[in-house]
């Protein structure tokens, strides 16, 4: 029967080490506590797994979930999220993705899939029109992700499957290993796509024409057309659609924070070569989007003849400025061989920034070189292969560095590697990378919006007045808005009334701002309890020494480090922690937790 | 005094992506944006608030790496060899 609430209405409980699938109904009270997404995955996996199992075991499980707008034809509603025990850092983490996966495995009859054991030989979920079907994917295993999606799309003789998988470095269990759908769009983060491998699953393909029907058609619509027009008139999402995320590498850079050869400086003098400006003047084809997408902000770039999708910012600074590399072409190509071996283009390249400045420092012989563009996209494959040098590295900056007798060097929180921002100038920025569950990360509360870009509102990113309360919103907000299957962009232009409205008339449900937040906040406390039960401690949330004792040194954050207090303690505060920053009995409670 | 002007994004299909200017001493980035308004006829519509006045919602102006908003805002005073950018709306993550 057909939901009337945005939903699809089923889950598929798949136990691979007995090949069994049992399909159940989405529980009514996970929908209503935890929306979806990040949520649905938060929840499942606290509730049915000991936090101590070991990531890589059968024990682990790995949650696929969408949201109740993504592929309602919402504006941006085009989100899923793949969540699971990370291996990279043990937290209990969730990356999210877009595309047109998300959408399809609804139309395919699934709000969700979960992983438990592990299969005796290489398997794929197949999901059409309420079915679900583990085949043998052996004819697969091996391929890298380009050529495992077409493989499927022509085997399969259908075209309108879409395909989320793993590549090689998922099947190598490399800790850098991601999930990748639509041939280059990543849940990227966390190693997630090792858990994966270590299942012997290589992919969800999904297909069908289902139904997604909204409960409130009347009132949804009118809130569609309000979001629509925020959105079309907000400056940043029509940047977005000019420039793509790459517009941030001048922007960041101008501002002294573009982390540049390993976090040694925050400027990089040539930045306008890796700029988005200067993709958009020589190799951008066109822009493109994900499911019902107004915005557009991917690029389609052709370099040499060849044709792909992005990159983002994140990989043009990682393989750019933070490698001390203005090629724009090697960086792009770099970028793409992640996406084609499954591997976290974020992580991947910090972990070269880390062996380069290892090489330079002479801690390491025969590493690479800053600057160096020859044997770059090379390494890459060898990362995601999990050979010759790359095996140094397939596991992440942290473990390299520290086998090497630096783990000071490895620009990572929890382990798991900073992306583009250097928080020595971003103070509510650094206290989001301190605490966020799932270790450095930039999207769990992107504190740029109002300490760069000014958006709800300017504030001075040089000084903690007041920041631990709008980094525990903006944290908040971003959970929720990962549970509710909206692409996290649209928070440039929406607020918290335009979610609740959009998911109460799509659930047929009483919400409003403080109870859309409040969903946030709940995932965001379960996510924190998990951890601390992995072993997290207070000593865990704070920065690399780097960033805490050597100042900038030039531009405006000239002098400055991260200051960890007072804004740790009074995030924790204002969280409703311990000082140790463990949840209160009282806060448990508040958010039905205890 | 001369200070240096940088422009991103679609600021670069009304002005220059970099130009030098020529200021009295004294001045503030109020009176640079007023000449540079009249050498870029499309500018003024591009950062201000009906034209003239209020910065529009996400233009942010750096000078020297600062943001002009944490200093006096338009009525920040340049010196000599100053890096002035401007930025029009702009984002991503």
């Amino acid at each position: 029967m057909t939901q009337m609430d945005g939903y699809a209405g089923k889950i598929a409980w798949v136990d691979l080490t007995h090949g069994k699938i049992d399909i159940q109904e989405t529980p009514a009270e996970l929908k209503r506590d935890y929306l979806g997404g990040r949520g649905f995955g938060t929840k499942i996996i606290s509730d049915r797994m000991d936090p101590l199992v070991d990531p890589l075991s059968p024990e682990n499980i790995f949650v696929f979930a969408s949201g109740p707008t993504t592929g309602t034809g919402i504006p941006l509603g085009s989100r899923y999220e793949v969540s699971t025990k990370s291996p990279l850092n043990n937290t209990l983490m969730s990356a999210n993705s877009g595309g047109t996966f998300g959408w399809k495995m609804k139309k395919a009859g699934f709000d969700a899939v979960v992983f438990e054991g592990r299969a005796q030989k290489p398997v794929y979920l197949y999901l059409n029109e309420g079915a679900a079907e583990l085949r043998d994917a052996s004819s697969y295993w091996g391929m890298d992700v380009h050529g495992t999606t077409d493989a499927f799309l022509s085997d399969l003789g259908d075209k309108k499957a879409k395909i989320a998988c793993i590549g090689p470095a998922g099947e190598k269990k490399s800790l850098l290993a991601c999930v990748i759908n639509d041939h280059d769009r990543a849940a990227g983060r966390s190693g997630a796509g090792a858990v994966l491998g270590s299942k012997n699953v290589k992919a969800v393909v999904a297909t069908g024409d289902l139904r997604i029907d909204e409960a409130d058609k009347d009132r949804l619509n009118a809130v569609k057309e309000r979001i629509r027009t925020k959105i079309q008139e907000n400056g940043i999402c029509e940047a977005l659609t000019n420039y793509g995320t790459a517009v941030l590498v001048n922007i960041v850079n101008e501002n002294y924070i573009l982390p540049t050869k390993n976090f040694q400086s925050a400027h990089f003098e040539n930045a306008e070569n890796i700029s988005g400006e200067r993709m958009a003047e020589t190799v951008l084809k066109k822009n493109a989007g994900c499911f019902a997408c107004i915005v557009k902000c991917s690029r389609i770039c052709d370099v040499d003849g060849v044709v792909n999708e992005g990159p983002e910012y994140e990989p043009m600074w990682a393989f750019g400025a933070n490698l001390g590399i203005d090629d724009l072409n090697t960086v792009i190509k770099a970028a793409w061989e992640c996406n084609k071996l499954g591997l976290d283009a974020i992580g991947t390249p910090a972990s070269i920034a880390c062996a380069m400045e290892m090489q330079e420092k002479g801690y390491i012989k025969d590493g690479p070189k800053f600057g160096d563009t020859a044997g770059i996209v090379d390494l890459v494959r060898q990362i995601g292969l999990r050979e010759g040098f790359g095996a140094e590295l397939t596991d992440g900056s942290y473990r390299f560095a520290e086998r090497h007798g630096h783990p000071e060097l490895s620009m990572s929180v929890k382990k798991q590697e900073l992306p583009a921002y250097d928080p020595r100038g971003l103070q509510g920025h650094g206290l989001s990378y301190a605490t966020s569950n799932r270790g450095g990360d930039h999207v769990y509360g992107y504190m740029i919006s109002p300490e760069v870009l000014g958006a709800p509102e300017k504030l001075d990113p040089y000084t903690s007045e007041g920041k631990a309360g709008w980094v525990q919103i903006f944290q908040d907000l971003s959970a929720a808005i990962d549970a509710s299957g909206m692409c996290l962009f649209t928070s440039f232009a929406l607020d918290a009334t335009d979610y609740a409205d959009l998911t109460a008339a799509t659930m047929g449900i009483d919400l409003d701002a403080a109870g859309f937040i409040r969903i946030g906040e709940r995932i965001w406390n379960l996510q924190k309890l998990f951890n601390i039960k992995v072993g997290y401690t207070k000593a865990d949330d704070t920065l690399p020494k780097r960033l805490l004792t050597e100042p900038l040194r030039e531009g405006g954050p000239k002098g400055r480090v991260w200051e960890r207090e007072p804004l740790l303690s009074e995030y924790y505060s204002v969280r409703g922690w311990d000082a140790e920053g463990v949840p209160t009995e009282e806060k448990l409670r508040e958010l039905g937790l205890a | 005094m001369q200070v240096t002007v940088k422009a991103f994004a679609t600021l670069r299909n009304i002005m220059d992506a970099k130009c030098t200017e020529e200021m009295q001493e004294n001045s503030s980035i109020s009176d640079l944006l007023s000449t540079l308004m009249e050498k870029y006829p499309g500018l003024s519509d591009e950062i201000f608030r009906d034209g003239r006045g209020e910065l529009k919602d996400f233009v942010n102006i750096l000078i020297n790496g600062r943001n002009i908003s944490f200093l006096d805002g338009l009525d920040t005073r340049l010196n000599n060899g100053d890096i002035i950018v401007l930025f029009p709306p702009a984002g991503g993550g």
